[in-house]
């Protein structure tokens, strides 16, 4: 029988490998949270959406903007705060299979760091340009800027910042120094959020949508290329679990 | 850590392992490749891209071919040398062009309302396939820059021929010639309107006639190689497993 048929007993009182409950809900979160918000950008961006100084746009646009702000600076807090205050001392001292079960679970961030980087740099980033060339903004923020700047940008970058900082506080992989594709791959799309602030900046002089491939969306595109820091980050991972695995696999 | 334990228990475990392992690697390389690609591409080529009215035989014959061969030749640099896997193009093609109908369904068409068939992604798979499949035969990144590079810039025309030629067929509209996709964009009105509407079937290009399409995949076929090169450097660094110091 081909080994890849064999049966894989597990000791019933030890923790799974792969928590499958957790990559199954951290992927449900993301996909229901912007489920819903697409619903919510499709009732209310029309109805309450066009006119910033509508009294309506206050209630919910400008309300869910406070919110979001308010959320993502708490969940950042709260949850770097954790991965950072709950770090193993002696990292690198755990067992083979610990350190297999935590590779488990830095993918399953990873896997959520995917998720959260598809819907801020394709979903809401493209919907932008087709709203834009819709509505005549009266205002920085936009309903749809108000999506995908202030709430799914800083979402990949609390996700990936949590990837980073489990990968390094937990996994001897990471403990030689600071990995730079991994940094990149964080830092540069957390840069396109300051490079809002360029963006805005240069819409207050120059009435832009009609073009999306204006220079001025340029720093959109070089910080987006950071993501292909991913590359190395799994190259990193390939090393490390091969070596792993290598004995029993030979 | 004792190098004499295991992390598995057997051998069949640490063949499932590695099989969970490329799952959880290739659903996240997909997806991270795809927001990448998609901002890239959607900010240096989007325009030409989402309204028909831009698909032009000049500048988006010459324009989407340039600056789409970047992801592919950089993950081609990873895949393939690091793991002889002859996908890389065609993944990122798969993300991309995902991204998009997605996008143009649920918010262009859901969202806006502009009908499928005036913002329909672009065709990239002819020249990502062959881009792999040259790779894949002579094992040679420069071949591939040169060859690839260049069937990749020929074949988005053709590639995308079947899809436009309908509504390139010339109708005469208030006096003048114009495409049925320029009577689209007329018809559609985008806040850009009037400046968003390109007008391109005019002026020397009409001189040249049926040879507009050619020349301008000819060149960016030309551009593309170069491209591929710079792009292929650009992914063994994003490849590489650096490590620096912390201050």
């Amino acid at each position: 029988m081909a080994a890849t048929t064999e049966s894989v007993k597990t000791d019933a009182a030890e923790a799974p490998l792969l928590n499958i409950r957790n990559l199954v809900l951290g992927s449900l979160v993301y996909v229901l949270f912007y489920g819903w918000v697409r619903w919510y950008e499709g009732v209310y961006g029309w109805s309450a959406g066009l006119d910033s100084f509508a009294p309506e746009f206050e209630t919910y646009w400008m309300n869910f903007l406070y919110i979001e702000f308010v959320l993502e600076v708490s969940t950042a807090g709260i949850l770097w705060g954790y991965i950072w205050k709950s770090r193993d001392r002696k990292v690198m001292s755990i067992t083979p299979r610990e350190e297999l079960r935590r590779h488990f679970t830095h993918w399953v961030w990873l896997v959520c760091y995917a998720w959260a980087i598809y819907y801020g740099a394709s979903y809401f980033t493209e919907q932008d340009g087709t709203w834009h060339q819709t509505i005549v903004r009266d205002t920085d923020f936009t309903p749809s800027h108000i999506i995908e700047f202030y709430l799914s940008y800083p979402i990949y970058i609390i996700t990936g910042g949590a990837a980073f900082l489990y990968a390094k506080t937990r996994l001897p992989a990471y403990q030689k120094g600071l990995p730079l594709q991994y940094l990149v791959s964080v830092v540069g799309p957390f840069m396109i959020l300051p490079n809002v602030g360029l963006n805005e900046w240069g819409h207050t002089f120059w009435f832009m949508e009609e073009l999306f491939v204006a220079p001025l969306h340029y720093g959109f595109v070089f910080f987006g290329w950071a993501a292909l820091g991913v590359l190395g980050v799994v190259n990193i991972e390939v090393q490390s679990i091969s070596k792993l695995l290598k004995k029993d696999l030979a | 850590m004792s190098a004499s334990q295991s992390a598995v228990r057997s051998r069949a475990e640490a063949v499932k392992v590695s099989r969970t392992f490329d799952w959880l690697i290739l659903f996240t390389l997909f997806f991270v490749v795809l927001g990448g690609y998609h901002i890239h591409y959607m900010l240096t080529g989007g325009d030409w891209d989402f309204w028909t009215d831009w698909k032009d035989r000049r500048l988006w014959v010459t324009v989407a071919p340039i600056v789409s061969i970047t992801f592919p030749a950089a993950v081609q640099a990873c895949l393939w040398w690091r793991y002889r896997l002859p996908f890389g193009a065609v993944v990122c093609i798969l993300g991309l062009l995902l991204g998009e109908w997605i996008n143009r369904y649920l918010n262009f068409w859901g969202w806006t309302y502009f009908p499928v068939n005036f913002c329909f992604p672009s065709n990239l798979f002819p020249g990502a396939i062959v881009l792999d499949a040259v790779l894949l035969l002579t094992g040679s990144m420069t071949v591939t820059a040169v060859l690839g590079g260049m069937a990749y810039g020929l074949l988005f025309y053709p590639g995308n021929w079947p899809i436009i030629a309908p509504l390139h067929v010339p109708v005469e509209y208030n006096g003048m010639v114009m495409t049925l996709a320029d009577l689209q964009g007329y018809h559609y009105v985008r806040t850009g309107t009037p400046e968003y509407i390109r007008m391109v079937e005019k002026g020397t290009l009409r001189t040249f006639g049926k040879d507009v399409a050619p020349v301008s995949a000819f060149f960016s076929a030309f551009v593309s190689i170069l491209i591929y090169f710079l792009w292929h450097f650009f992914g063994q660094w994003f490849a590489s497993t650096k490590f620096v110091e912390a201050a």
